[in-house]
């Protein structure tokens, strides 16, 4: 078997608040891979780490106090590349008693050094769609420029006229009626819809290898939505490109992956084949995705009027994250006997079957 | 029989452009029919739901009904009591009745206010009782709403999304209100939250007997909490009655559209018997396009396989709202 295209070990993002003199811990040791071809869908409430999973592969997180450590190894040109190689060396932190007192990070340092591991892959190899189309496009030039410009900066095509072709293609490709004439447009003049097709015509006008979707489907009406979801499903035939689908709506992630991660408070806590995490009926499963499942309005809900399963408690504090299991506190399905497990240990991402890996205490002692 | 609580006839609400240089050289006024003849009622302790895209009028009749928009034409009846005209005075008191829930929760709640001088500052508005009966209150709602007391001293920005909504919630009860607007009440929230949400609204409907005219566009939470839904295109209500047989058995394209494509109920086999129905160029709509007769015949696939009758966009035929049996109305010609 092939080596995967994208593999996260141990992955941690963590932004230190000097307020609150405390790291938050956004992404807390996320393990994740995807073969070619292959479309992961990640799923997770807000706050997660999904989003900032997707940044730190891209090589974004350079906000000051960002911290990065664990490996993202890439598959470029037949050689794998650690997209985090020595990063670490241009943070210091200073401790006390166990505790951080104070980060110092040379930011320039940091993003001169990201910017030369990842100024062959950013785009070009790995592309992304953003989660809100209309404030990622600039809204001071058309369209068509900045497809262009995408265009001849990362593919062979150097020709403006012929880069313009290749721009117009990709629209008409995404299902954009009359592509030339939306060339001159600007992003203002088209709607939300419209927008997020341009912006994935755009992503995969350089043909990359991954193609990173970070909710491509939020706030679109309905109608638009399921066309979005679609022309994701047909260029998914057509390209087969590898994606990595960030969403929280689950029934858009079940239209379009082939595996799904699902993460809670900063990891990772199941992942494995679709076909088995978002089936309801498929029992073995970690506790968080069942109630995931259950607290979207079904059918059977409708029918009879009844109530929703929701899960009790607050979305997880990723600056105080307890000492055992993170879900334990909302979690519905601690017994007895696992009881002191969860509250004070922490399970890894363990194997219950083939590929289908859960970190949960229930399924194993 | 429950009593009517809200009746609207005919309301209609206008925008009209901004007057620029430009514009005043031309010789007529742009306006924009954000609510163009919308009329339903709502009895006691009955849910509405008001579906439509982003754009179709839902959150404009919300604020008109309140009065917070100057209806230009129509009547809306509260409690049989006209609204419409109603002097300012009259209506603060109404408004200790009439609620609304808003859309964006930062928004709606001061930032610069703790969450207990933002109940405490609605309770003084519409009673007049002291301090010690307000902090009674205060704590009666938080058990209503199932918020943690600890959370009182705080500012909206500690709160998470799930308690802003709370808090939101718990202000609109704080005046005594029976009939709140719930403006997209779930949407920003995540799934396990959003779930919350909805089982406390229901739950203070039958513990409190409120009446809900819910806003929304997730069809999946509209269908769930709401007795009777309608739906909305460009500013008209195309079709209403009876959640359930909305759903299910529509009779408007618009609806039939808007249902099958719930992402969900695709699945990957019958995508493509929907996207046959779905076929022809589904943009968005627009107001400023000009159209003659009925609205939705640009996107409509009926007007498309039936070839395009004259019926359609004659302007002297409009399509009405008509019942189809047991209180189903639909506005169209060739009714599914």
């Amino acid at each position: 078997m092939d080596a995967p295209l994208l593999k996260i070990e141990n992955l941690r993002t963590y932004f230190y608040s000097q307020s609150k003199q405390a790291f938050i811990r956004s992404v807390d040791g996320v393990n994740l891979e995807i073969a070619r071809g292959e479309t992961l869908g990640v799923v997770g409430e807000s706050g997660s780490g999904k989003s900032i999973t997707a940044l730190s592969t891209m090589g974004l997180i350079s906000a000051g106090p960002g911290v990065i450590s664990g490996t993202i190894a890439f598959q470029t040109n037949g050689v794998q590349k650690n997209l985090l190689q020595g990063l670490e060396n241009y943070v210091k932190l200073t401790e006390q008693d166990g505790k951080v007192m104070h980060v110092s990070k040379n930011v320039v340092g940091w993003e001169k050094h990201s910017d030369r591991i990842m100024h062959k892959i950013r785009g070009k190899e790995i592309a992304m769609i953003f989660q809100n189309p209309k404030a990622s496009m600039n809204p001071f030039t058309t369209v068509g420029k900045q497809i262009t410009e995408a265009i001849r900066l990362h593919t062979k095509t150097k020709d403006p006229l012929e880069a313009e072709d290749r721009a117009a293609y990709w629209l008409k490709q995404v299902k954009i009626d009359s592509p030339r004439l939306r060339l001159t447009n600007y992003p203002y003049g088209l709607s939300g819809g419209m927008c997020q097709r341009a912006m994935i015509a755009m992503a995969l006008a350089c043909e990359p290898s991954l193609l990173i979707a970070d909710e491509p489907t939020t706030g679109l009406d309905a109608t638009i939505q399921s066309k979005i979801v679609d022309l994701l499903v047909e260029l998914k035939g057509e390209l087969g490109t590898t994606t990595m689908l960030i969403s929280h709506d689950i029934s858009v992630i079940s239209r379009l992956s082939d595996s799904v991660a699902v993460m809670y408070g900063g990891t990772v806590v199941e992942c494995g084949p679709a076909r088995d995490i978002l089936a309801t009926a498929f029992e073995s499963k970690h506790p968080y995705t069942t109630a995931l499942l259950t607290s979207i309005p079904s059918e059977q809900n409708i029918k009879e009027k009844g109530y929703l399963q929701a899960i009790e408690g607050d979305v997880l504090d990723t600056i105080n994250i307890p000492l055992g299991c993170r879900f334990y506190s909302r979690c519905n399905r601690v017994t007895d006997a696992i009881r002191k497990k969860c509250e004070s240990h922490e399970p890894d991402l363990r194997e219950i079957s083939p590929g289908h890996r859960v970190r949960c205490w229930l399924y194993f002692e | 029989m429950a009593k009517t609580i809200l009746e609207v006839v005919d309301l209609k609400k206008h925008f009209t452009a901004r007057k620029t240089l430009l514009s005043a050289f031309k010789e007529q006024e742009r306006s924009i029919p954000a609510v163009d003849g919308v009329s339903f009622y709502l009895k006691e302790n009955e849910t509405v739901g008001l579906v439509g895209e982003s754009g179709c009028g839902k959150t404009t009749i919300g604020r008109t009904i309140l009065r917070l928009e100057k209806p230009t034409a129509g009547k809306i009846l509260f409690d049989g009591k006209d609204v419409t005209a109603m002097p300012s005075e009259e209506l603060r008191k109404l408004r200790s009745e009439m609620q609304m829930i808003f859309q964006d929760l930062d928004a709606a709640l001061n930032p610069k206010m703790r969450i207990r001088d933002i109940l405490r500052e609605a309770i003084k508005v519409h009673h007049d009782i002291t301090d010690e009966e307000i902090d009674g209150r205060i704590g009666e709602l938080l058990e209503q709403v199932n918020l943690k007391r600890s959370k009182l001293s705080n500012f909206p920005h500690e709160l998470s999304g799930g308690e802003k909504r709370r808090v939101g919630i718990a202000r609109v009860l704080s005046v005594g209100a029976r009939f709140i607007i719930a403006d997209e009440p779930t949407s920003a929230l995540d799934v396990s939250i959003q779930a919350q949400v909805v089982n406390l609204l229901r739950d203070l409907q039958k513990h409190l007997g409120l009446s809900y005219l819910f806003i929304s566009h997730d069809l999946r939470v509209v269908e769930l909490i709401s007795h009777k839904v309608a739906v909305m295109y460009l500013g008209k209500v195309v079709e209403m009655g009876l959640a359930g047989r909305i759903a299910t058995a529509p009779r408007h394209p618009y609806t039939h559209i808007l249902w099958s494509s719930l992402v969900g109920k695709q699945s990957k086999e019958a995508s493509s018997a929907v996207r046959n129905v779905q076929s022809g160029i589904w943009g968005v709509f627009d107001f400023e396009r000009a159209y003659a007769g009925c609205r939705f015949a640009p996107r409509c696939p009926v007007y498309e396989s039936k070839e395009y009758p004259r019926v359609c966009t004659d302007p002297a035929s409009e399509p009405q709202l008509r019942d189809v049996g047991d209180g189903h109305q639909v506005a169209c010609h060739f009714p599914l």
